[in-house]
């Protein structure tokens, strides 16, 4: 018979599956079963739930919530469908537009891929940066209080008025060409012999007693507190934070329902991928730090000797952990900041005149 | 539309008469038809159907407990022996009375699924995520068959995303918040009880979430048209889930295999197809040697004993469920399920997480291919009766990393 397939029918009550003979008409489908029943289904209660790839059967169904179902094998009841009834095309897929499907999928991928990289890249550090901003400073502050808490509970805190007041004076200096700040900056100096100096978010800047005592000049010192108080101007911290939430969002759309073993994978490229955004903060604090230095008239030649005595240091670590780093290379770090200074050779006005620096660095006594 | 001649293929059937074979195609079609069917509706109980369309990767398998005709085994010998038993249908019926679970999915198609998914969620800024989820698990229920007829998934993107929010408002947020607030208060002791709190609050949402992930899922899923649907009250395997983790503690994990026994049984029995439910038959003293071995083998095989242990869990698990008259077998072998893991880590490891899709259609296909029904089934006595559901619990499952399987 032109225009009729065979297939089965599920009446939605029961799982008897019956045989079913199914003619075509412009504007709904005429079944006839086995035992002589005949059903009118009009085209426009039939709604198609399977057969959109090839070799599936094509499934359609009316009503609801458990509804009538007509089962097709053949797989050109579809084209059938679609020529006879043209009125209803957009109800029922067409087998004929599969290949333009698998076009769209693959631009569907390019585009995937290139929006990610996109937002990896711009969006992300952007957004972050916009709320960064708008996050109100007694929240940086309480959580740079926790933050400095921490780190102050199992290590001695140095307390010494006097020297902590040179240190106090250096910092006033950087910030007196500021425009004015929502923040009220505290240094403090803790003994432990790391070289190292943290900014914590709301102000707070924490210099291990290493780092303090290596620092030849007070001006090597500024270099480096005008890095960490950047660090703070910029909420460097926050955009982290933020940036690490971003970029778990951004994975996490992209992996979809993946769990388990593949959590792992996910988590180290997320942290790979912070890591990038670190770097690039730290840059960042180096270059606005020289620039705080500059308008500070304070010589950035301390800056650049504190860098490059780190380089020293750091000398005979395989470049290939570049990628795994917070911070950049000093090598890479010194170049940058000898450039960004190379025009600034003259006008500088002494750190701390008339003091012995290498008492004032001993604030944690010894 | 052309007709071929349904037992040699040939191509054009005049006057219902096959040129090249000289069948008469209506009488065998007939013939064909009665044999998969018999008996005709209206369906009787402890009658026995099964129903199959010729489609050729399925041969047509009868579950009758009439005197087999002697038959070779194995399906394409079967399916010769159906075939050429043509004049005499009735005397073919009776063979092996095993049905499969098949798996048709390809990982292209749903890796076109998962990219197309992928930039809907990045664009609508996570929102299509659920809708996606919808897409996976239909496409991959779509591609399961029981005797040739394919799952449906029924849930909804909405259903999903609303799911998420309950679940997110009372549970995810008072826990979140309860945190936040006791490390804040930088009180030790309060931090100290908060965490407490915490735990105890996870620990018995874990199996609320399971049971409910399993309600929501199971009344989403229909074969043939008629819903599944799950039964159990929550409480009551909080209660068997919380009696389980103390006693494990007590007994150093040596009541596990009780344990397994009992949810299994709690899972499985209270899960109907239509207005019937399935029954499990198992008991942990019978999982217990296996534990045991596993306990003292698992050292020194360097771990690998693993997989055989579980591949006996999973034959045992199966091999005690049942449907009315018929009973779940399971054939998977230790070896198989180490050589499929393999395979498996390789590929996710070498293409950085990319075979993903593959990765899901292989297991899922090497699951389904393990797996079989075996004995009597009346299938036109089951009727539709669906149960209520929310996906409050599917949400919760995943929220709290509880999540099993994409059913």
């Amino acid at each position: 018979m032109p225009g009729a397939f065979t297939g089965y029918y599920l009446d939605g009550r029961s799982a008897a599956r019956r045989e079913a003979s199914v003619r075509l008409a412009a504007s709904g489908l005429e079944i006839a079963l086995g035992d002589g029943t005949r059903l009118w289904w009009p085209l426009r209660e039939v709604r198609q739930t399977q057969g959109f790839y090839a070799g599936e059967q094509t499934r359609l169904e009316r009503g609801a919530p458990f509804p009538e179902i007509l089962l097709i094998d053949d797989s050109a009841f579809l084209g059938a469908l679609h020529a006879t009834a043209p009125g209803f095309g957009r109800r029922f897929h067409n087998p004929g537009w599969r290949r333009s499907r698998v076009l769209l999928t693959v631009g569907a991928a390019l585009a995937s891929v290139a929006i990610g990289a996109v937002l990896y890249v711009w969006g992300i550090p952007a957004a972050a940066g916009m709320l960064a901003a708008r996050v109100p400073v007694s929240w940086e502050e309480r959580l740079g209080q926790a933050a400095v808490e921490q780190i102050t509970a199992s290590k001695r805190r140095c307390v010494d008025p006097e020297r902590e007041a040179a240190i106090g004076a250096i910092v006033k200096r950087l910030l007196e060409p500021q425009p004015r700040t929502p923040y009220t900056f505290r240094v403090t100096v803790v003994d432990d012999m790391t070289v190292n100096a943290f900014a914590v978010p709301g102000g707070q800047v924490v210099l291990l007693r290493g780092l303090v005592e290596r620092a030849r000049t007070p001006e090597e010192l500024a270099g480096v507190l005008a890095h960490e108080l950047q660090h703070v101007l910029q909420r460097h911290a926050t955009r982290l934070l933020l940036q690490h939430a971003s970029t778990g969002l951004l994975l996490v759309a992209i992996s979809g329902d993946i769990t388990g073993a593949m959590a792992y994978g996910i988590e180290s490229a997320r942290v790979l991928g912070t890591l990038r955004y670190s770097r690039h903060l730290e840059t960042e604090a180096d270059a606005e730090g020289l620039k705080m230095l500059l308008a500070a008239d304070v010589d950035p030649q301390g800056m650049i000797a504190f860098f490059e005595s780190m380089r020293a240091a750091e000398r005979g670590a395989p470049s290939a952990t570049r990628y795994l780093t917070s911070h950049p290379l000093a090598a890479e770090r010194v170049e940058t900041l000898k450039q960004l200074a190379a025009s600034h050779t003259t006008g500088f006005r002494p750190l701390l005149p008339g003091r012995d620096w290498t008492d004032l660095r001993r604030v944690c006594g010894g | 539309m052309a007709t071929a001649c349904p037992r040699c293929g040939a191509p054009a059937v005049e006057r219902d008469k096959c040129a090249q074979c000289g069948v008469v195609a209506s009488v065998y079609t007939a013939a064909l038809e009665k044999m998969r069917r018999a008996p005709t509706p209206p369906p009787m109980p402890s009658t026995v159907r099964a129903s199959t369309p010729a489609a050729p990767p399925a041969p047509a398998r009868l579950g009758a407990p009439q005197p087999a005709r002697p038959v070779p085994s194995g399906p394409a010998a079967l399916a010769t022996a159906v075939m050429t038993a043509a004049p005499a249908p009735a005397s073919a019926v009776g063979a092996s009375a095993s049905r499969r679970l098949t798996f048709h999915g390809s990982g292209g198609t749903l890796f076109g699924i998962y990219v197309v998914n992928i930039l809907l969620t990045i664009v609508t800024f996570g929102f299509y995520r659920f809708w996606g989820k919808v897409r996976v698990r239909r496409f991959l229920l779509s591609q399961a068959a029981f005797e040739d007829d394919r799952f449906a998934y029924h849930g909804t993107g909405k259903e999903l995303l609303l799911g998420f929010v309950k679940a997110l408002l009372f549970v995810g947020l008072p826990i979140t918040a309860l945190n936040t607030a006791a490390r804040l208060s930088g009180d030790l002791k309060i931090a100290i009880a908060s965490q407490v709190v915490t735990y105890l609050l996870v620990f018995t949402f874990i199996p609320i979430a399971m049971v409910g992930a399993r309600r929501y899922r199971l009344s989403r899923i229909s074969w043939r048209g008629i819903r599944f649907s799950f039964r159990g009250r929550a409480w009551a395997f909080v209660r068997i889930f919380m009696l389980a983790s103390l006693l494990n503690v007590v007994t150093l994990t040596l009541y596990y295999p009780f344990f397994q026994a009992r949810q299994q049984r709690f899972m499985v029995s209270n899960s109907h197809f239509g207005r019937r439910p399935f029954r499990f038959d198992g008991r942990g003293r019978d999982l217990f040697g296996p534990y045991l071995a596993a306990l003292l083998l698992l050292v020194p095989t360097l771990g690998l004993y693993l997989f055989w242990f579980n591949a006996r869990m999973t034959r045992y698990l199966w091999d005690h469920t049942s449907f009315e008259t018929a009973r779940f077998r399971s054939t998977m072998t230790g070896g198989a399920l180490l050589a499929q893991t393999l395979v498996n880590v390789s590929m996710l490891i070498l293409t950085l997480g990319l075979a993903w899709p593959w990765v899901l259609i292989r297991r899922t296909r090497f699951e389904f291919s393990c797996l079989g029904v075996e004995g009597p089934l009346d299938l036109a006595g089951i009727v539709q009766e669906p149960q209520l559901a929310t996906a409050t619990g599917d949400a919760l499952s995943s929220l709290l990393g509880a999540d099993v399987g994409f059913v």
